[in-house]
C-alpha cells in the first residue's frame, strides 16, 4: 500500500508570531485602569477584575482564597443564594481565583446582559457581607476538600515542596493545616477585605466583542468609588528555603509515587528567564521532551512527566514532577538527574534547538489566538510590569539562542547541589 | 452561526470544512469510528491503547512529533466508549504538514514490539495514575457494570483491569489496525484560516489515494430494559463516603436527550441547582454534589453523585436525593429555573464556538450522528424543551427500577 503513496514531506514555513498588539488603556473617572482587546466572533465578552489580594498578603492561612470564594456569599443588597441565581440566570460563567500573588475574578457573559452583570460584580466586590453561616458551610466544604487533596500523592509531594523551597513560614511556602479551617471569623475577612480589595489594587481586564457603551457601563458601576491614598502593603519578607533537601514523605498503600525535583529561581524580569523557558521546554516542557523521552517513552516507567518555570513576584521556582510505579521511583529520580547533568555537560543538538524553536514559536501564537488568550497573555505578563512586547521579544530570544547560552544556563540554574528532591508515595 | 460545507473522498473519508478567517490556525480533527464498544470484554483497553500506539511512528515518519513542532503544531488525542479522536492545532501556513502526518499514520502504522512494550508500561501506569492511586478513580470501574450487563459499555475506555493491556499481542494489536483504522471509517473535520475549496483540494492530494478498507462489522447487542433498582456497596479508603448513581436515559441527541441534559443543570448546575441548595447548603448533608449525561451514540446514563459531609447517614443523603428526583414528578419547574438552565446552553453554544478546535471536534462529532448542522441547531433545541417535558422526563427516565447506586463507603477511622 505504501507503494502508491510516495508523499513528499511538505515544505514547513517559519513560524512568527509577528507583532503582538497591545489592549488599549483607559481609565475610569477614580483612576482605576482598564485594558481593553476587542477583536472576537461571537457576542461574548470576558472581563476580569484583578487585585493586588494574593495570598503573600494574608497573615492568617486561606484568609486570601476565603476571602475571594465568600465575595459571592451574600452583599448588602443580595442575599448568597440570590447572587448565585442571577449569575446562573444570567448565564454568566465566573471564575474566581486566588494565586500567590494576585486575586480577583473572571466573568464571561453574553453582551446583552452586561447591565446586570456589572451591577452584580460591583455588588460582589465592594459591598460583601460575609454572613457567618455561610462561612462556616464554606470552611466544613473546604476542609472535605483538604482531606481528599491529601489523599493524592501529587499532592502531597507539591506541598511539602514550596514548603522546602520558600520555608514554612513564608506564605508562598506555608503547608495548610487542618486546624486552619477553623481559624478565620468575619471580622478577619471584612479587614482583608478592606484592605486589599480597593479601587487602588484593581485593574480590569476586557476581551471580547465589547459593548460599545464599555467605559460608560464601567464608570457606572466602578468609576464613582471613592479612592484612597495608596497605602504600601506590609512586606512579608522574601522567601528562603529549608536546609533539608531531600525528603520523602510516606504513603500507605500507595500504588505509585509522586516527584517533585526543583528550586527557586529568577522571574519574567529577570535577563535569562527567557532563556531558562527555552532550557525548560528542551528539558520536559513538551511532549517530545528529554524526560518525556527517556522516562516515558523509553522506560514506560509513567504515565507523564514534566517540568515548568513559573514566575512569583517576589521569586520564581523551577519544577520537575512526575507520578511513576514504585518499583522505579529510584531509578526516575536517578534519569531526572542524568537529564539535568546532561544539558549542563553537552551543548543541545542544533536539530533538536529548531525543534524546541518553532514549538515554543507556536506557542506563542496560540497564547494570541482569539481576545480571550490575548487578554490572558497580556495579564500575566502586564503583573510583572511588562506589557506584549516581553513576547516579542522573547520570541526573538527564541530564535537568537545558541546551545552554548543554554548549556550556561543550565550550569547556573540547574545547580545539583541547589535542587530539592521530595517524594511522596 | 457555524458555516461548514462537506464532501465525501472516493475511498469514503468524510470531511467538514468551516472557515474562521479571525485566527491564524488551523484545527485538525481525525475521528475514528471505533471505541471501547468494540473490543472483546476478554481484551479490554485495546482501543485506548491503539491510541497510544498510533504516536510511535511509521517507516515513512519514525518519529509523528518532530515534524509537528517543526512546523508549530500542538496535538493530542482521547478514546471513549465510542470514538478515537486525534486533534491538532496548526499554524495555517503549515496545514499541510499536520495533513501529512495524519495521513501517513492512517496509511500505514509501523508495528514494534519495542513500541508496543512500552506503551502497554504507560497505559498501566496510566490505569495506576488515574484510577486506582487515585481517591475515587475507581468509582466508575464499580458503577457501570451494575448500570450495563451486556452492552460493553459496561466497561471503561481504560479497560477492566490493568491485566488485559498487559495480555496485548502484537498481532492483535495489528489486526485492530486494519480492521478499524481506514478512510472508510473515520471523519476529518477543518476549522479555521481555510477555505472551503483549499480544504477539499487538501484532503485528495493527502488522503486521496489511500484504499478502503474492509471494517469490522459492528454487531452490538442492545442493553435489555432495567426492572429493578440495584445498588452495591464497597468499602475504602478514602476521606469521605460518596454516593454514585445512575439512571439508563436515550442515546446521543436522539429523544429526550436535551430534557435529561437540562434535568442534569436543574438538579446540579451551579451554585444554584436544587441539590446544591437542599442538600449542601440547607441540609448539610453533602460537601459537593454534581451530575452528568455520558452522552453516549447507544443509550447512555444519566449518573449523579456526591460527596457526604462527615456526620451525614448514607441512608439519608440518598433519601433526599430521591425526594429532590420526586419532587420534579410531582411539580412543574418555574418558569424563572426553566429560563435560567435554558439561558445557560445558549451561552455555553457561544463560548464554545469561540475556539476553532471545539467546533472542528463538535462538527466531526456530530457529523458521525448523521447532521453536523446540529452545531447551529442545538441552542433551540435546548429552548425547545418545555416544563412539561421536563416533567415527562423525570417520570419516564429517573424511576428506581432504572436506577444503580453505588455506595463508596469510607472505612477511615478519623475523619
Amino acid at each position: 500500500m505504501s507503494e502508491i503513496r510516495q508523499m513528499k514531506k511538505p515544505l514547513i514555513k517559519q513560524v512568527d508570531p509577528g507583532k503582538l498588539p497591545e489592549p488599549s488603556l483607559l481609565f475610569l473617572k477614580n483612576g482605576i485602569p482598564v485594558y481593553i482587546t476587542d477583536s472576537g466572533t461571537e457576542d461574548i465578552e470576558r472581563i476580569e477584575f484583578s487585585f493586588d489580594a494574593g495570598s503573600i498578603h494574608e497573615n492568617s492561612p486561606l484568609l486570601a482564597s476565603t476571602t475571594n470564594l465568600m465575595l459571592i456569599e451574600g452583599s448588602e443588597k443580595y442575599k448568597s443564594t440570590l447572587i448565585n441565581r442571577l449569575l446562573d440566570t444570567w448565564s454568566a460563567f465566573f471564575h474566581p481565583y486566588v494565586e500567590r500573588d494576585r486575586a480577583g475574578f473572571v466573568i464571561y457573559f453574553l453582551n446583552r446582559h452586561i447591565e446586570k452583570i456589572l451591577d452584580i460584580a460591583g455588588e460582589i466586590l465592594f459591598h460583601p457581607v460575609f454572613p457567618d453561616s455561610e462561612l462556616k458551610l464554606l470552611m466544613k466544604k473546604r476542609y472535605r476538600k483538604f482531606l481528599i487533596e491529601k489523599d493524592k500523592v501529587y499532592r502531597l509531594a507539591a506541598e511539602q515542596f514550596f514548603e522546602s523551597i520558600f520555608g514554612n513560614q513564608h506564605p508562598y511556602g506555608r503547608q495548610t493545616l487542618p486546624a486552619d479551617f477553623s481559624n478565620l471569623d468575619r471580622e478577619l475577612l471584612n479587614d482583608f477585605h478592606g484592605i486589599y480589595y480597593r479601587p487602588e489594587k484593581m485593574a480590569i481586564f476586557v476581551s471580547g466583542k465589547i459593548h460599545k457603551d464599555i467605559l460608560l457601563l464601567l464608570n457606572k458601576y466602578f468609576g464613582e468609588i471613592p479612592i484612597q491614598p495608596v497605602i504600601a502593603n506590609e512586606f512579608s519578607g522574601f522567601p528562603s528555603g529549608q536546609k533539608k533537601r531531600v525528603i520523602h514523605i510516606e504513603k500507605k498503600g500507595a500504588l505509585q509515587s509522586a516527584i517533585r525535583i526543583g528550586a527557586p529561581t529568577i522571574n519574567k524580569r529577570h535577563e535569562d528567564y527567557f532563556g531558562l523557558k527555552v532550557l525548560n521546554v528542551i528539558l520536559g516542557g513538551y511532549f517530545g521532551s528529554r524526560l518525556m523521552k527517556n522516562i516515558r517513552e523509553e522506560k514506560g516507567y509513567t504515565y507523564g512527566v514534566s517540568s515548568s518555570v513559573v514566575s512569583l513576584n517576589l521569586s520564581g521556582f523551577l519544577s520537575i514532577s512526575s507520578e511513576v510505579s514504585n518499583k522505579f521511583t529510584r531509578n526516575a529520580v536517578d534519569e531526572i538527574f542524568k537529564e539535568i547533568r546532561r544539558l549542563q555537560t553537552e551543548p543541545v543538538p542544533v536539530e533538536e534547538l529548531s525543534v524546541v524553536r518553532n514549538y515554543m514559536l507556536g506557542e506563542l501564537v496560540r497564547m494570541f489566538d482569539g481576545p480571550f488568550a490575548a487578554a490572558e497573555s497580556f495579564r500575566s505578563a502586564w503583573e510583572f510590569g511588562l506589557d506584549n512586547s516581553y513576547y516579542t521579544r522573547f520570541a526573538a530570544r527564541i530564535r537568537s539562542i545558541e546551545p552554548d547560552e543554554i548549556k550556561a544556563i543550565a550550569k547556573k540554574y540547574y545547580k545539583i547541589d541547589d535542587l530539592y528532591e521530595v517524594t511522596a508515595g | 452561526m457555524v458555516s461548514f460545507s462537506k464532501f465525501t473522498l472516493d475511498n469514503g473519508l468524510r470531511v467538514i470544512v468551516h472557515e474562521d478567517s479571525s485566527t491564524p490556525l488551523v484545527a485538525i480533527n481525525l475521528l475514528y469510528d471505533v471505541g471501547s464498544k468494540d473490543e472483546d470484554p476478554s481484551a479490554t483497553g485495546l482501543a485506548h491503547l491503539f491510541e497510544h500506539l498510533m504516536f510511535g511512528g511509521t517507516s515513512e515518519i519514525p518519529e509523528f512529533d518532530t515534524p509537528l513542532l517543526l512546523a508549530g503544531g500542538e496535538n493530542n488525542a482521547f478514546t471513549n466508549s465510542d470514538i478515537t479522536n486525534f486533534y491538532i492545532t496548526v499554524p495555517a501556513e503549515n496545514i499541510e504538514t499536520a495533513l501529512w502526518l495524519e495521513s501517513d499514520r492512517m496509511n500505514c502504522l509501523d508495528f514494534s514490539n519495542k513500541s508496543l512494550d512500552v506503551q502497554k508500561k504507560v497505559v498501566v501506569e496510566e490505569f495506576n495514575q488515574r484510577y486506582l492511586n487515585y481517591p475515587y478513580g475507581d468509582s466508575l470501574l464499580c458503577l457501570k457494570p451494575l448500570a450495563y450487563k451486556v452492552h460493553p459499555y459496561r466497561w471503561p475506555a481504560i479497560g477492566i483491569d490493568p491485566s488485559h493491556i498487559s495480555n496485548v499481542t502484537l498481532s492483535q494489536a495489528g489486526d485492530f489496525f486494519y480492521s478499524h483504522y481506514a478512510p472508510n471509517n473515520a471523519i476529518l473535520a477543518l476549522a479555521g484560516k481555510i477555505t472551503p475549496s483549499q480544504a477539499m483540494k487538501l484532503a485528495e492530494k493527502w488522503f486521496g489515494n489511500i484504499e478502503r478498507r474492509k471494517i469490522t462489522t459492528r454487531e452490538l447487542t442492545a442493553e435489555p430494559e432495567q426492572t429493578e433498582e440495584r445498588t452495591q456497596v464497597v468499602e475504602r479508603d478514602v476521606p469521605a463516603s460518596a454516593i454514585y448513581k445512575a439512571w439508563h436515559v436515550s442515546a446521543s441527541r436522539k429523544e429526550g436527550f436535551y430534557a435529561c441534559d437540562m434535568i442534569t443543570d436543574i438538579l446540579a448546575g451551579g451554585e444554584s441547582g436544587r441539590l446544591s441548595v437542599r442538600l449542601i447548603k440547607r441540609k448539610k448533608l453533602f460537601s459537593e454534589i454534581d451530575a452528568f449525561i455520558t452522552a453516549d451514540i447507544d443509550p447512555g446514563l444519566l449518573i449523579l453523585h456526591g460527596k457526604l459531609m462527615k456526620e451525614a447517614k448514607m441512608e439519608e443523603a440518598n433519601d433526599s436525593i430521591n425526594e429532590t428526583i420526586e419532587d420534579l414528578k410531582t411539580k412543574y419547574v418555574s418558569a424563572a429555573e426553566m429560563e435560567k438552565v435554558k439561558n445557560k446552553y445558549e451561552s455555553s453554544v457561544i463560548y464554545g464556538n469561540t475556539s476553532i478546535l471545539n467546533k472542528a471536534m463538535n462538527l466531526a462529532y456530530l457529523e458521525l450522528l448523521g447532521n453536523p448542522n446540529l452545531i447551529n441547531e442545538e441552542a433551540d433545541l435546548y429552548r425547545g424543551v418545555d416544563k412539561t417535558i421536563v416533567m415527562d422526563t423525570v417520570h419516564k427516565y429517573l424511576n428506581r427500577s432504572n436506577c444503580s447506586t453505588l455506595f463508596y463507603k469510607s472505612t477511615r477511622k478519623e475523619r
